[in-house]
């Protein structure tokens, strides 16, 4: 029986938490707290830093309050992206159409609004059609069992090339023609304050949070959602419906993608179909920032809120010290950092 | 209700060119822990397949609790009552325990999770294993105890039969005599287990009532009380096999070809061996008894301490290296690891020494043809084209494919991990006469297997391995004992 426990001392050893508490104990912390230490890191650095020369949007420091002000409100669209895609991922799925399926929401709201149909319809009607890329893209993904990558990488594709089809030739986006005029209202939802100078739409944004964080603690989905993505074979022996799970998930991603395409085509006062390019990538960085595993199992949709922030504070701190076209070079930096941070605490 | 939870009746299960399950037909009686023992491919997996609904039967009955039975799937069978722990643990890693007890049997109002139905999931488990603190998330525990939450789960689901497929197989001794007490006491709570297990000493120590299978077929069941002992069992699994006579080489070879050193790794210990030019040795022990293990160490996959000596030079771990020095691995997956399934006939033969059949980086398709036809006719392999994809070749057929890929690459020394596995009987006599005629040509040969006869059948050397451990070198030619090899590979001292 000897040789029997060399071998078996494998096993033995395979409950980490006995063997030294403290040391997880501490690896514990780290965890449930560094992106917070990140973030203010980065807005410490950014503060700090002097702009003699260039000042942040000419406006002053980096911690004034018009610059928070401006900085929010930029942040809108991908604050209310990283929820519902911490939920996707947590399960095991991406969506790479997001940004498209938030720039066609763009155009058709833009395009709503020109036509003179009023805000509450013309909100209703794009949010129905991020019902429908959701759906589209759960259908290809939990359905037809196409692999989530390939699927939504072909709806990305799709939903831009319909946006574009929709914006007329020569013309770069739905905005004001010398026939037709863009209502100048539609600029109130994302820039007109309506407390501590902050416009609706933020508020809309963190509402969308909140009811995430609540869904992702409190309900069955948020239980089944961590139990699909860790062990989808035990969820579905469980008697838990993966594909409904699924589906419901990316149509929540839909959602999501259509209010922020509402809020970026409000701040811009046009529907640019373009204007979502990217997006896929940012909350990618943002939700594996916040500590998600990118296997799936688990994740936080408030830590990926802080991802978010993150990542629109080196974009703008960055736009104030280098040119354009260094920011998406850092912004890949942040995604590898991000990537091995996610890693390395995977590993424990 | 009557005293058999479980009757199984006439159950058969083919295969194409296989019966997996002959005419088997037995009962398991209630609230007693029932085992089910026999060789690898006696057909206990394929029957615990069944009754899971991961396969469906071919012809029989099956009655749970006198109602007909039949299952679609897992999900489907523990609906009725039949739970599985499978070798691979169906928890979730990431989740609490409390979770992961009542996943799926959740109690909410409007989608929110109400505390309802916690606290008896809970009490189950506290009654069987004390220890394992609830909100302990899962992939903090052992595998052992997540056995234990997983069984915990199946009792308070109300499952009348757990299936435990070698649950003893990763756990530590500790572990396992934790695992046997919870296990005994199921009876008391109206379930009944049905254990699997190659550890022979575990069903004396279990077992209530044992069914024995051999080769698809049902051979006893009987109260384990009124088995005397292991090599009554013994006798039962392995019948009265018939071995094709083996014939001892008439001038064997003295040079010495590879020497095996100490080599261990987490799943070897200090193993030591030599082989000859021309020499076939086999490796006989059960699923986890380190032969596959062995296999990949001599290849260089796996990493090992200790040394490994091939034709005089030391060799380095790299199965590039391997490859170089003669060295071809046929593995145990064939589909997997053996072949490119969706290429030809053609396309697999050559593919381990392209160099051979091309010039500057151009393959040379006429001798591909040749050499391809040549290996078709000298392994008799059964297609009318070379241009046949091998997915769609029979499992001798594509083993054959495998062989002449290995032969091609001028290897000196086959490692051939299960070469007979899921192949029909005709073909591998055919194999076994290949693998002699490869030796006569001076080929040195090492078989990885789990099935004895095959082993004495064509091995001059054979060893057996049980943990990791090489327990024994016996001399083939003289009289094998096959009762007391698997004494020795099934750990009895």
């Amino acid at each position: 029986m000897k040789a029997r426990n060399a071998v078996g001392t494998v096993a033995v050893n395979a409950e980490p938490g006995y063997l030294d508490p403290y040391r997880n104990r501490w690896i514990a912390i780290v965890k449930a707290s560094y992106i917070y230490i990140v973030f203010l890191l980065i807005v410490l650095v950014f503060s700090v830093v002097k702009l003699d020369q260039v000042r942040f949007f000419g406006r002053g420091h980096f911690l004034s309050p018009v610059s928070i002000v401006n900085l929010l409100r930029s942040s809108v669209p991908i604050i209310t992206l990283a929820g519902s895609f911490t939920l996707l991922m947590i399960s095991e799925h991406i969506d790479l159409s997001v940004g498209s399926a938030m720039s066609l929401s763009a155009v058709i709201y833009a395009l709503l609004v020109r036509s003179g149909v009023s805000f509450l319809p013309a909100f209703l009607i794009t949010m129905v059609l991020g019902v429908l890329c959701g759906y589209v893209n759960g259908a290809l993904v939990m359905k037809l069992r196409i692999t989530p990558v390939i699927a939504t990488l072909v709806t990305l594709n799709v939903f831009k090339g319909i946006a574009l089809l929709i914006v007329p030739n020569r013309i770069s986006a739905i905005k004001s023609t010398d026939t037709i005029k863009m209502p100048l209202w539609i600029n109130d939802y994302a820039r007109k304050a309506v407390f501590l100078r902050l416009p609706a739409a933020f508020y809309v944004a963190i509402a969308v949070v909140v009811v995430l964080v609540i869904v992702q603690r409190k309900t069955i989905l948020g239980k089944y959602t961590a139990a699909m993505g860790g062990n989808r074979t035990a969820a579905e022996l469980s008697g838990i419906n993966t594909v409904r799970i699924g589906w419901i998930l990316y149509i929540i991603v839909g959602v999501s993608a259509a209010m922020a395409g509402i809020a970026r085509a409000s701040y811009m006062s046009l529907g640019d179909p373009l204007s979502g390019d990217g997006m896929e990538l940012d909350c990618i960085i943002a939700v594996l920032l916040g500590g998600t595993n990118f296997y799936g199992g688990e994740g936080s949709v408030e830590k990926s809120v802080i991802g978010a922030l993150i990542i629109v504070c080196v974009t703008v701190g960055l736009m104030t010290v280098v040119p354009p076209f260094w920011q998406m070079v850092a912004r890949g930096s942040v995604l590898i950092f991000a990537v091995t941070l996610n890693y390395l605490l995977a590993k424990d | 209700m009557g005293d058999n939870v479980l009757e199984i009746r006439n159950l058969i299960k083919t295969f194409p060119g296989v019966t997996a399950v002959n005419d088997v037909s037995f009962d398991i009686r209630r609230n007693t822990v029932h085992c089910l023992v026999g060789e690898n491919g006696a057909g206990k997996s394929t029957l615990i397949k069944i009754l899971t609904g991961a396969e469906q039967r071919s012809y029989g009955t099956i009655r749970l609790n006198g109602d007909d039975y039949v299952a679609h799937n897992p999900k489907d069978a523990r609906d009725k009552g039949i739970s599985t722990l499978f070798q691979e643990l169906n928890v979730v890693d990431q989740l609490t325990v409390a979770e992961n007890l009542t996943l799926g049997m959740e109690v909410t109002t409007f989608g929110f999770l109400r505390n309802v139905g916690t606290e008896k999931m809970i009490d189950v488990l506290k009654n069987l294993e004390p220890s394992i603190d609830p909100r302990r998330k899962v992939s903090t525990l052992s595998v052992a105890k997540k056995q234990i939450v997983e069984i915990a789960k199946a009792v308070a689901s109300e499952s009348e039969i757990i299936i435990m497929d070698e649950p003893t197989a990763a756990i530590s001794e500790g572990e396992i005599q934790r695992l046997f007490k919870i296990i005994r006491g199921l009876r008391d709570k109206s379930v009944t287990v049905i254990y699997i297990s190659h550890r022979l000493d575990e069903i004396f120590e279990l077992g209530d009532a044992v069914t024995v299978m051999r080769d698809g077929r049902h051979i006893d069941t009987r109260p384990v009380s009124d088995i005397r002992d292991r090599s009554e069992l013994i006798r039962m699994m392995i019948g009265k096999t018939v071995f094709e006579k083996y014939e001892p080489k008439e001038n064997p070879s003295t040079e010495t070809i590879l020497k095996v050193e100490d080599v261990s790794n987490d799943k070897l210990c200090n193993v030591s061996f030599e082989l000859r030019k021309g020499e076939i040795i086999g490796f006989y022990g059960l699923v986890g008894a380190g032969k596959t293990e062995l296999a990949r160490a001599i290849y260089g996959v796996d990493r090992y301490d200790g040394s490994i000596t091939f034709k005089e030079k030391t060799l380095e771990s790299s199965p590039h290296k391997a490859i170089e020095a003669g060295i071809a691995l046929v593995p145990e997956e064939r589909r997997s690891e053996g072949l490119f399934t969706i290429l030809t006939i053609r396309g697999n033969t050559c593919v381990m020494n392209m160099d051979k059949i091309s010039r500057s980086g151009f393959v040379n398709n006429q001798s591909e043809k040749r050499v391809t036809a040549e290996y078709i006719r000298q392994l008799n392999i059964a297609t009318h084209t070379m241009e046949k994809e091998t997915a769609k070749l029979s499992g001798g057929n594509q083993q054959k494919i495998v062989f002449s890929k290995c032969l091609f690459a001028d290897a000196d020394l086959l490692l051939l991990d299960e070469p007979t596995r899921g192949i029909d009987v005709g073909a591998k006599s055919e194999i076994y006469q290949i693998i002699r005629d490869l030796a006569h040509d001076g080929k040195s040969i090492i078989i990885f297997s789990s099935e004895l006869h095959e082993i004495v059948n064509i091995c001059d050397t054979i060893y057996l391995l049980y943990e990791g451990v090489l327990k024994e070198r016996i001399e083939n030619g003289t009289v094998i004992d096959s009762e007391k090899i698997l004494h020795t590979v099934t750990g009895g001292e």
